[in-house]
């Protein structure tokens, strides 16, 4: 089954939700850094929980270009669909 | 890749799962054992070479490994030289490398040893997002150590063409564009150990790098010392996730192995940073006994992983964990003792710890503790530590912290503790930590005024201040304007540089230092001067700071408006950051107010 970006938004979103500490309205456009303000050890918990979830590993190349959730989803999907 | 000894009995009985952990390099070396008694590092590997012995490299669910056995690195980084020597690298040549936790890098780190030329370790990305961050700390790093090339992980090396291209001239090859290489037929040139070995940028500024130069003597002097105070034992391996381009992970755990003869299990730091129980499988899975060292909060994050399972005695076996080294930042004791608490049930023995003091200007370790003793502490007065005399100005109970023991010295070095006047400190007294001996640093690499700034003769001043009790040195704090959290080291020039790049805010606006949270944590903070009136234009402008801040250094920053002239300055008219600290926490700097 190929997956995109907006399948794997909402599943993706239930994985965040408890890293979202200031409870805000996460969306694609959320900034792991500006909006959620995760420290650097406290995104590789997150990087686990997402590897785990959909059975892939996110490449160190790819994580300085991942800014947002939505760019996530991107990236998953694309991994998955390889 | 061979390697294989699956002879060696003792590996299966003490392996949990064979069939994930084929052909490891030997523990026992099979050659008489010389603690890095070389004349150089090329020498050291040389040797290694006729050993068993050599190092393993585990995915990321410690399993599956990649053996590179001493006498294949040595191959390799010779045909590796030969490549480079016929590119053109000349003696003294720099050559940067991402130092992935991989077969290839520490192949290109030795093959430009054998070169003649200074390997350069640089870092990986770490985290989500913060491209801008890491480019630039790389153009930097380049800029400071102007290299003839620049090697790295075959997808990696988008990022090091764009760090590199407003530099010109530096060719940017991936591990596999380097291997396609011609090789040729040249001499090697034979290394003095005088000449330095390699740069080390592995703490410090990320604006203003400072390449640390190692010789080969100071090295091996660094790493006789090492075994030494280890008490280098014939079953011991080595156990990592530390980064190759910190000293602890490069000398303590790379190159430390090679010239001791020891064998040395690794798992890639960004592994470690998602699973990192991985690391005490490895340890479990070990055979013979383990040295393994990490900062405090490679044990916290261990400890913090496992509060949320149960059979931990079924999972881990850590009683073959022999030194449990502790270093790289602010020992923290309870931290440790929960440690000890949660895997005693595993076998784990809290005498294993060892704590230590180390930089990389004096290569890595400058005293250890004695192997078996565990970690000692004193207790000492906060008023103390804060620089005052219990009895005046303070009333009331006094609140007290503990202080760890970091050790004896290596052999060759000294250490002494000296007041503000330069006169040596009687025991017990705090001052600033000041080191000579064989393993100190020559200088920054082409950096004189910084050189001079820390080096007078033969003794080198650490910036970090401390007391001697029974000759051992307790440190009391890290050079006094580093922020260090979850053990990376920050300054904050690089903070108050990244705000410098806003429109509106200049050098001298700014000032930003670390600040205790009430639940104990270090956090940084920055005050910055603020000329607007308007609450919401403040709370705007808050916000593109602490953008900013995210962004150029990767951390989530308190930022704090401030009224125009409000932050302090020395005699001289230099921003005092210690001064504006102190200032802030007894409130007699105010915040303005921003809107919410």
């Amino acid at each position: 089954m190929s997956l995109s970006k907006d399948t794997v938004l909402p599943r993706l979103i239930e994985i965040i939700e408890p890293f979202n500490k200031k409870g805000i309205a996460l969306s694609a456009d959320t900034s792991f850094a500006r909006d959620l303000e995760l420290d650097s050890l406290t995104v590789m918990d997150l990087v686990a929980e997402i590897e785990d979830e959909y059975d892939i590993i996110l490449p160190v190349n790819m994580l300085p270009d991942l800014e947002t959730i939505g760019d996530v989803a991107g990236a998953v999907a694309e991994i998955k669909n390889k | 890749m061979s390697g294989a000894h699956s002879s060696d009995s003792e590996m299966m009985r003490a392996d949990t799962d064979r069939s994930a952990v084929p052909a490891l390099t030997r523990t026992e070396g099979g050659v008489p054992r010389r603690f890095a008694d070389f004349d150089t590092l090329g020498e050291a590997l040389d040797y290694a070479a006729t050993s068993a012995c050599g190092l393993n490299f585990f995915d990321a669910r410690a399993q599956n490994p990649r053996v590179l056995s001493y006498a294949e690195l040595a191959s390799d980084a010779r045909e590796g030289a030969q490549r480079l020597i016929a590119k053109g690298v000349q003696p003294g040549d720099r050559i940067a490398l991402i130092a992935e936790t991989s077969p290839e890098f520490v192949s290109a780190f030795f093959a430009a040893v054998y070169a003649g030329a200074l390997p350069v370790p640089l870092p990986l990305p770490t985290s989500f997002g913060g491209r801008e961050g890491y480019v630039e700390q790389i153009r930097n790093q380049l800029t400071s150590c102007d290299p003839s090339m620049a090697l790295a992980p075959s997808a990696l090396t988008e990022f090091v063409s764009e760090a590199a291209a407003p530099l010109g001239g530096i060719e940017t090859l991936g591990w596999d564009a380097f291997a396609a290489l011609p090789t040729g037929e040249a001499s090697m040139p034979k290394a003095k150990p005088d000449d330095i070995a390699y740069l080390q940028y592995s703490s410090g500024s990320t604006r203003f790098p400072h390449g640390v130069e190692v010789t080969h003597s100071a090295l091996l002097a660094n790493l006789n010392g090492h075994a030494v105070g280890v008490g280098l034992q014939p079953r011991d391996r080595v156990v990592s996730w530390l980064p190759f381009y910190h000293d602890m992970g490069l000398v303590g755990c790379l190159l430390s192995p090679v010239a001791n003869q020891t064998s040395a299990d690794y798992l890639a730091t960004e592994d470690f940073a998602r699973r990192p129980l991985s690391w005490l499988t490895l340890i479990s899975r070990h055979q013979g006994t383990a040295l393994s060292y990490s900062p405090t909060f490679g044990y916290e994050i261990c400890a913090r992983r496992i509060s949320s399972q149960s059979g931990v005695a079924d999972k881990f076996d850590l009683s073959r964990w022999r030194i449990a080294g502790n270093g790289a930042d602010m020992i923290r004791p309870s931290v440790m003792e929960n440690f000890a608490r949660t895997f005693a049930p595993a076998g784990f023995d809290a005498k294993a710890f060892l704590p230590s003091y180390g930089l990389a200007e004096a290569t890595l370790a400058v005293t250890m503790t004695r192997p078996g003793t565990g970690i000692e502490t004193d207790l000492v007065d906060e008023r103390r530590l804060a620089g005052e005399t219990p009895g005046d100005v303070h009333s009331g109970e006094p609140r007290t912290r503990r202080i760890v023991n970091c050790g004896y010295p290596l052999p060759g070095m000294r250490i002494e503790v000296r007041g503000a006047d330069d006169r040596v400190k009687p025991e017990g007294e705090i001052g600033r930590v000041i080191i000579a001996g064989p393993s100190i640093m020559l200088g920054y690499f082409r950096d004189e005024e910084a050189t001079q700034a820390c080096l007078d003769g033969e003794w080198l001043d650490t910036g970090d201040m401390g007391y001697m009790k029974d000759g051992a040195i307790y440190i009391v704090g890290r050079a006094k304007d580093m922020i260090i959290i979850n053990g990376k080291n920050h300054w904050p020039q690089d903070i108050e540089w990244a705000i410098e790049q806003l429109p509106g805010f200049k050098a001298g606006d700014i000032a930003a230092f670390a600040i205790t949270t009430p639940q104990g944590e270090e956090s940084p903070a920055v005050l910055v001067q603020c000329r607007t009136s308007d609450p919401d234009d403040r709370a705007k402008v808050r916000e593109a700071i602490k953008a900013k801040v995210k962004a150029m250094t990767g951390m989530s920053c308190i930022v704090e408006l401030v009224p125009p002239r409000t932050l302090p300055r020395t005699s001289s008219g230099k921003l005092s950051r210690s001064k504006a600290r102190s200032l802030y926490l007894s409130g007699e700097i105010q915040p303005l107010a921003v809107a919410a």
